[in-house]
């Protein structure tokens, strides 16, 4: 039971927070800076947890997989936004929306291959982190090619 | 003093519920990208199933986890699906660049 309660919280914290910066538009705490703190509260958590008492493996192993599931908890918003933006924007905005919908596709696509490395660093799994970093490297080219198919096979027709 | 187990509890706690939370807004994007593929003209559809294919890759990647639900031969499939799927978006957007 106390289990749910903490990660009802802690949902509705690392939520809260990623929704706050796509509400803004910009970043509220800057990424460089963020992994520095989140840094220095892993070592603060560790350090508490060694001086009660607990193992340094498994509260290590332990903190790292809340951390995984922060990260699981924050890649959630930006899929839920890129998604009502999918069903948002039709066909009444102009032959254009296509671009709109490519860059929509490019937030799920690298939301989740960057979920998909930060979760496998953090739990240990390299497999996961190979295929999302090979995922990664691949979707720039994919979103290119997409992008030059549609204005050279369509646009570009339309436009003469 | 903490007991290690309690510690353990929380954390695998929290990442079931992570994981299970975002494979459900995964699958929500994965209803999206269906319906993108199945309007428009080639283009978008091709989009839409790209789409499709990373949100299903990734699910059924999050899946086999021995952490979560432990089903081991969905990773073959996830794998297949991110890499194939973005390749297979690639090839497909170079046969539909024609100067018309």
């Amino acid at each position: 039971m106390y289990e749910e309660i903490f990660t009802l919280i802690y949902a509705a914290i690392v939520m809260a927070f990623v929704a706050w910066t796509i509400r803004k538009g910009s970043f509220i705490v800057d990424p460089s800076r963020l992994a520095i703190y989140a840094a220095f509260i892993f070592a603060a958590l560790l350090a508490i947890l060694i001086l009660l008492g607990v193992d340094i493996g498994i509260a290590a192993s332990a903190l790292m997989k809340l951390g995984a599931a922060g990260i699981l908890f924050a890649g959630t918003i930006p899929i839920i936004a890129a998604t009502v933006g999918f069903f948002r924007f039709g066909e009444e905005y102009g032959p254009n929306i296509f671009y709109a919908r490519n860059h929509i596709a490019g937030v799920i696509d690298t939301d989740c291959s960057l979920v998909m490395i930060f979760v496998g660093i953090l739990i240990f799994r390299f497999d996961l982190v190979a295929v999302g970093f090979f995922f990664f490297l691949l979707l720039p080219f994919s979103g290119n090619a997409l992008a030059n198919a549609y204005y050279y096979s369509y646009q570009r027709r339309l436009n003469k | 003093m903490i007991a290690p187990n309690i510690l353990n509890d929380f954390a695998e706690t929290a990442f079931f519920w992570a994981a299970l939370v975002f494979m459900v807004a995964v699958s929500i994007a994965g209803l999206g990208a269906l319906r993108l593929s199945l309007k428009g003209e080639a283009v978008t559809a091709l989009m839409g199933v790209s789409s499709f294919t990373t949100v299903a890759g990734v699910g059924l990647y999050l899946i086999s986890l021995p952490e979560l639900f432990n089903v081991g031969f969905a990773r073959d499939t996830a794998i297949a699906l991110l890499v194939l799927g973005t390749v297979g978006t690639i090839i497909f957007a170079r046969l539909f660049r024609t100067e018309g």
